[in-house]
Parts: C-alpha cells; sequence; structure tokens
C-alpha cells in the first residue's frame, strides 16, 4: 500500500501544481483579490508533498520491496543500505523526483528567504516555477512512473544497482548535480516575470544575482565530483573525456557563470538588462536540454541509463514550450530598457561584456559539437559520426586562453572607464616572477619542463597574481581588502588553480599498460612498481581479485590495493583502482586483464597535479556560494 | 558618435569578431575530429583508406576473443549479423568488453582488411548498447 500512498501524493502534487501555475497568475492578470492564493503556505505544502512522495520512495528501497519495479530494477537485498538509500537516484524515475524535489527546495527557499520584491512580482514567479515542476510530474508519471508495480508476483530479488554506480561520490554527485540545473529555475522564473512587470535592471538583476550564484556553485560541485569519480571508478585514470553527457553540464554552467557576471553589471550599472533576460532563459534552456540529451540516450555516452525515444520527445516538448513561450513575451512585450550610463572600451562594462561573448560563443561551440552527431545524422539521412575529444580541446583553448587573461586585468577594471593600466607593468612582472617560480618547482619535482604546458601554467599565474594583487587605491590593509572580497578572491584563485592542475596534469602524466606475475617489479618513472601478491576476497555483494602492489622510491615504501571485481548478482565486472595521493601527484594502478593462471595485465599512471583540478572547482563553489549567500543575507 | 551608440558598435564589433573566429574554429576542428561510424557490412562496401580514422562497430563474436600471453594484443571478431569485421588491439580492454556484447572501435583499416583500433568502447550494462550498434541490430531484425 506504501507505493501506493507515494504515487496518490505524487499525482495530488502535480493537481496542485496545476493549480499554482495559473491561479496565482490569474488572480494578477484580472487584478482579482477573490483569486488570491496563499503562495507562501503553498509553497510549503508542495514541498510536503513532493518530499514524502520521494522519502515513500527512499522507504520502498530500504525495506527492499521489490514489487516496485524500480526498485527491483535498481536494488538488491545484499546491497549496504547507504547504496540502497542512494539507489533511489540511481536511475531514471528516482533521478526524475530527486529533480522536482531539488526544484521545490530552490522554489521554497527563495520565497522564504529572498527580499520581498512586489507580491505580484512573486506570485508570477511561483506560478512559473509550479508550471515547469508541473510539466516535470506530469512527464514523471506518464512516462517513468517510480512507484510502479510488478504484480500480482514481484520478483524475490532485485536485479542490483549497477556497479559502477555503488560508490561514495555517486551518492553525492547526483543530487548536487540535480541541484545546479534545477537552480537554474529561479533565474529564469524571475527574468520572466521581470519582462512582464517591466521591472527595472537593477531591481530584478538583484533579486536574481545570488540565486543564479548558488545554483552556480551546486553546477561546479557537481561537476567536479563527477570528474573525481570518472577518475577513480571508471578505472582509466581521465577526469574529463568530452562525453555528451559531461557537456550537458558543462554548458549551463558556461551560462550560469556568464549570467552572474552580466548580471553583476546589471545591478550595478543597469546595463545589459534585455541580454540578462536572455542569458537566464537560455541557462535555463540548456538545463533542460541536458535532460533530454542524457535521457533520451540519443548520443553515445559513459553514462547508462535505460532509454526510451518516448521521454525525449516529452523532454523536448517542455523544452519547446517554455523557451519559446519565454521568447515570445520577450519579443511581444514592450519593455523599454533603462536608462544606461555610458561606457568605454577600456570600461569594467566593456569586460564583462567580453566575458560573457566568450563564454556564450565558448557554449555554443561546446553544445554544436555535441548535437552535431544529430543533425549529421539528419541531413545525411542515417549516416553515423562522433565527434572527438580533440574538437573540444581545439575549440576550448583559444577561449581559455582569452577568458584567462581577461580574468586576471578583471578586477583592476573600473565602471564606466578604466583610468590607468599602470596595474599591467607590475601585473605582467610578477606573473613572470610566479611563471618562473612553478617551472623551477616542477624541474625539481619532474625533472623535465614541457614546452607544451607553459602557455596554460603562465595562464594560471596571470590569473592568480591577478586575484591577489593589492590595488594601491583602497586604504586598506592587504588582508582587510582580501577579506572584504573573499568571495571573489576564493573563486578566481581557484580559476587559477584549476588551470595550473590542468596544465600540469596534461603534459606531464605518465602512463604505461605492463604484464606483472606476482613477485615481478618494474621501473616507471622515478618509482619501482611490485606486485606483491594476488588474493581472493568478497564483498556484501560482490567477490573479488585483490592485487596487492608497492610503488618504492628512494626514500619511501608505498602500498597500494587494486582489485576486479565481479558482482554477483549481475556478473559485471569491475576494476576499483589503487590510488596513492601525494601533495603534487597520484600514483595510479588499476588491474586489467587476467592473462593466464596469476599474470595480469596492469595500466599504471603518475598523475602530477591532479588534485588541483578539484581543489580549484571546490575554491570555485565556495566562492560562488558565498556571494550567493552574502547577499541573501543582505536582503 | 553618441556614446551609447559608440559602446553599441564596439559590442558589435566584438560580437562580430567573436563569431567569424569562433566559427572558423569549429569548421576546422569538426573537419579534423569527424569520424564516421560503418558497420562491417558498410566497410565491404565502402572505399576506405588506412589513414581514415574511423569507428566500426557491432556484436563481438562468440569464441573470436584470442588473447595473446605475453603481451597485451588482442584479436576478436565484430559481426553485424552479415559480415564480419577482425579487429586488433594492442591494450587493456574495458571491464564491460565481453563477447555477445555491443562495441564500438576506433582505429584504421589495414590493408589486409582487418581493422587496427586505438580504443575499444564498451561501455554499457546489460540494457545499454551505444546507439550505432543499437540500431545496426534492429536494422538486421526487421
Amino acid at each position: 500500500m506504501i507505493p501506493e500512498l507515494g504515487h496518490i501524493i505524487l499525482i495530488t502534487f502535480l493537481v496542485v501544481s496545476f493549480v499554482g501555475g495559473f491561479l496565482p497568475l490569474a488572480s494578477v492578470y484580472f487584478n482579482n483579490q477573490t483569486l488570491d492564493i496563499p503562495i507562501k503556505r503553498l509553497t510549503f505544502f508542495l514541498f510536503f508533498l513532493i518530499f514524502s512522495s520521494f522519502l515513500i520512495l527512499v522507504y520502498s528501497f530500504l525495506v527492499d520491496d521489490f514489487s516496485v519495479a524500480y526498485v527491483a530494477q535498481n536494488s538488491n537485498i545484499n546491497l549496504p543500505f547507504y547504496y540502497k538509500f542512494a539507489a533511489t537516484w540511481g536511475a531514471h524515475e528516482g533521478s526524475l523526483l530527486l529533480w522536482i524535489l531539488a526544484m521545490n527546495a530552490w522554489l521554497f527557499s527563495f520565497m522564504y528567504l529572498a527580499k520581498s520584491p512586489d507580491k505580484n512580482f512573486m506570485k508570477v514567479v511561483f506560478s512559473i516555477s509550479c508550471q515547469v515542476m508541473f510539466a516535470f510530474a506530469l512527464f514523471t508519471l506518464l512516462t517513468s512512473n517510480p512507484f510502479e508495480r510488478i504484480l500480482p508476483i514481484p520478483p524475490l530479488n532485485g536485479s542490483d544497482l549497477n556497479p559502477s554506480l555503488q560508490d561514495i561520490a555517486f551518492t553525492v554527485h547526483p543530487p548536487l548535480l540535480y541541484f545546479g540545473y534545477s537552480g537554474l529555475l529561479i533565474p529564469f522564473a524571475i527574468a520572466v516575470s521581470a519582462m512582464l512587470f517591466n521591472t527595472n535592471t537593477k531591481e530584478w538583476a538583484a533579486y536574481s544575482r545570488p540565486w543564479t550564484l548558488l545554483s552556480c556553485a551546486f553546477l561546479t560541485l557537481g561537476i567536479a565530483l563527477g570528474s573525481w569519480w570518472a577518475y577513480y571508478e571508471l578505472g582509466w585514470g581521465g577526469w574529463w573525456f568530452w562525453d555528451p553527457v559531461e557537456n550537458a553540464a558543462f554548458v549551463p554552467w558556461l551560462l550560469s557563470v556568464a549570467l552572474f557576471h552580466s548580471l553583476i553589471a546589471s545591478e550595478s550599472r543597469g546595463v545589459f538588462g534585455k541580454w540578462s533576460i536572455l542569458l537566464s532563459i537560455f541557462a535555463f534552456a540548456t538545463s533542460l536540454l541536458g535532460t533530454f540529451l542524457v535521457r533520451s540516450g540519443i548520443l553515445t555516452s559513459v553514462h547508462a541509463f535505460a532509454l526510451d525515444p518516448e521521454r525525449g520527445v516529452f523532454i523536448l516538448g517542455i523544452l519547446g514550450f517554455f523557451v519559446i513561450g519565454s521568447l515570445l513575451i520577450y519579443s511581444l512585450k514592450d519593455f523599454t530598457s533603462n536608462e544606461v550610463k555610458a561606457y568605454e572600451l577600456s570600461s569594467k562594462e566593456f569586460g564583462f561584456l567580453l566575458n560573457n561573448l566568450l563564454l556564450v560563443i565558448l557554449a555554443v561551440s561546446i553544445l554544436f559539437g555535441t548535437i552535431f552527431p544529430l543533425i549529421y545524422e539528419a541531413i545525411t539521412d542515417g549516416k553515423q559520426i562522433s565527434v572527438g575529444a580533440p574538437y573540444f580541446e581545439i575549440i576550448l583553448f583559444p577561449f581559455a586562453l582569452a577568458l584567462g587573461l581577461l580574468q586576471g586585468m578583471a578586477l583592476y577594471l573600473s565602471w564606466g572607464v578604466t583610468a590607468s593600466f599602470n596595474f599591467l607593468q607590475r601585473l605582467t612582472l610578477e606573473s613572470i616572477s610566479l611563471f618562473s617560480l612553478v617551472l623551477l618547482v616542477l624541474f625539481i619535482l619532474f625533472d623535465n619542463l614541457y614546452l607544451s604546458s607553459f602557455a596554460t601554467i603562465f595562464l594560471a599565474c596571470w590569473i592568480m597574481v591577478g586575484t591577489l594583487q593589492i590595488s594601491k587605491k583602497r586604504n586598506l590593509s592587504y588582508w582587510n581588502f582580501l577579506k572584504k572580497r573573499m568571495a571573489v578572491t576564493f573563486a578566481h584563485l581557484g580559476m587559477g588553480i584549476l588551470v595550473l592542475g590542468v596544465g600540469v596534469v596534461t603534459s606531464y602524466s605518465l602512463e604505461k599498460e605492463l604484464i606483472l606475475a606476482p613477485g615481478d617489479e618494474f621501473n616507471f618513472g622515478d618509482q619501482t612498481i611490485k606486485f606483491k601478491s594476488l588474493e581472493d576476497t568478497q564483498g556484501p555483494n560482490y567477490f573479488s581479485k585483490l592485487a596487492n602492489i608497492n610503488f618504492e622510491d628512494k626514500e619511501d615504501i608505498k602500498n597500494v590495493i587494486t582489485e576486479k571485481r565481479t558482482y554477483i548478482p549481475s556478473g559485471q565486472l569491475t576494476t576499483e583502482a589503487g590510488i596513492i595521493t601525494e601533495p603534487f601527484q597520484d600514483l595510479y594502478i588499476s588491474m586489467g586483464d587476467n592473462l593466464e593462471a596469476d599474470i595480469w595485465s596492469f595500466k599504471v599512471q603518475i598523475k602530477p597535479f591532479i588534485r588541483w583540478i578539484w581543489l580549484g572547482a571546490l575554491l570555485i563553489a565556495i566562492g560562488s556560494m558565498l556571494s550567493g549567500i552574502k547577499r541573501i543575507q543582505r536582503s | 558618435m553618441n556614446p551609447i551608440r559608440k559602446q553599441r558598435l564596439y559590442a558589435l564589433v566584438a560580437i562580430l569578431i567573436g563569431s567569424l573566429l569562433a566559427t572558423w574554429l569549429v569548421v576546422s576542428a569538426l573537419s579534423q575530429n569527424m569520424n564516421l561510424f560503418y558497420s562491417p557490412t558498410d566497410i565491404k562496401a565502402a572505399e576506405v583508406d588506412e589513414m581514415t580514422l574511423i569507428r566500426a562497430g557491432g556484436m563481438v563474436k562468440q569464441d573470436s576473443i584470442i588473447k595473446d600471453t605475453g603481451s597485451l594484443n588482442v584479436t576478436f571478431t565484430v559481426t553485424d549479423y552479415n559480415n564480419e569485421l577482425e579487429i586488433r588491439y594492442e591494450g587493456i580492454l574495458p571491464d564491460l568488453f565481453a563477447e555477445n556484447a555491443g562495441v564500438v572501435v576506433r582505429g584504421n583499416l589495414q590493408k589486409d582488411g582487418t581493422f587496427k583500433a586505438i580504443e575499444v568502447l564498451a561501455k554499457h550494462d546489460e540494457n545499454y548498447m551505444p546507439p550505432e550498434v543499437a540500431k545496426l541490430i534492429n536494422e538486421e531484425k526487421e
């Protein structure tokens, strides 16, 4: 009975969100008090409904209710309880429920925390959000109902959660990503509302900015965790594959970064009003498009979701409705732009304009490469192609270079016109000093300098120096100055660290595939790899071959274990990489194939500075979160 | 010039330059990195020279996987149930690589008619197959 209860609650949610989707709108439009409903309380009610529904699904997982088809497909009696919990979002149906829950959580926070703008403004934001949630709930109920039952005879055991998802990073990666994606709903709803009421640019930009920052922070964390998970769980040691699903998250991330930068200018100077509105619409649209690409399965991807073209069409319908609808409002509604202060080429405004231009063109180019196989298939009548990773790297490099150069200078620009570019001299000098220092450290650590990494490393130094350098204009001590702009310091410094990590790991990585029998040794870089022993072990729902490996150098012997697991219900193999993390490098080994008896192949890698990539991403997320929270508190 | 118009001009010029550069980049990058997909049957029919990097795929034929013991060389046959293609690869195969499962390989066709793979992709679970392979198999069934 309990799953039915969840189903009924979800249907109730659908009905209530439908009512919420048009009643407040109607009351604003007809200026009719009798149509008024208490939107704050309704938000709470909606949240309560979706949360209960979600909890019931979690409960079904925890008690192994295999009469629920979704549970039977994604869980198993022997699955540890924390993975049963996480299995709730292990596949499509539960992910959608979590997604709606996330949208609701955002709306809930907005309704209760936002500086209460005009009451009517709030009503429209509420209604737009309800419409989107209604569409998602309808989609869930019609095509992907998580509460569907296998009756009258339920299976005795479930077919298990995909083994590569049985992992700690996976338990948090999807929720963070969904919170990031769905957070873009709030800026979208605010943008539509701002169009309808012809709200002053400075005013609505101030409403929107903290929420854009927060969803960007969640997206950053979600993407970084996904990258980290792929790195150690898939056993290839790669951290970014330009997989369509990764791109589907990267594109909204780029647009959300563009959006909150544009909103800074909009809030402070009243410029880029229309542009910020368009960007809000498209950031939200790409987050829906991401869902479509992932869930319809029309692109080859490492992410294995059960696929259904019908779902693709439905999501495309939702996407079309909201994008075309909001663009229609944009083109029909005569909202005159506010009085704008002029700016010069050297101004901060122009800096933001360039930043947005670069980010948006980059996002479009990546999106184009991601969906190009579909376009090609359509125009050539079924010929299939794929666009390789080099495409994205070729595209990314010049844009990243330009963006990084701009970022280093960005904090010295002034509104209207920048009086002097004297800072450039010091910036260049200090960047070169830091650059030389980094090269020296790299040479000491790895006995080698790669010309190919110079541009990226210099860029990283440029960004870091540009972030940390003291501006002489202010009468503040250095620390007070940094404290005052802590958020941007964190975020920009994080970007510098990330770029440094990328630059070093791309050029300095070592990789080798070897064949070893127990007792064998192999010299790799400055390390000697010793295959000490091979053991058989067993886990709760798998058995595994376990290789005991030593990495030895002059100073130290480090022991690590790599495993080849066979999961019992599905028979699927997974590799657990053995990783030794040092401040400047990761030593990485993963088991390959069993060639004969105890002889195995191994893939061994040295990954310098790889942790810096995720550290950088973490700082970016902290920075945007600090800024977002500060702005919410201020109001 | 009116400052507002001047500032529009700046924006316009920036957008124009940016878009032109991006278009040029996209077109040149795409033409180098577009890998066509061939089924074993397509390969029989088409003229593919050994310089061109392509992707091929199908189902891994039962009992066709031969692993060398002293090295990482492996050969296997993929089939679309019409024609077959022998694949040679040196390296560690992905965990999800198995007989009777879909696989996509990237590499070059050799003069002797075999395929030298530089990458083997078998990123799927039992419910999922690379769309290219799924499509192939559906076409065969019809």
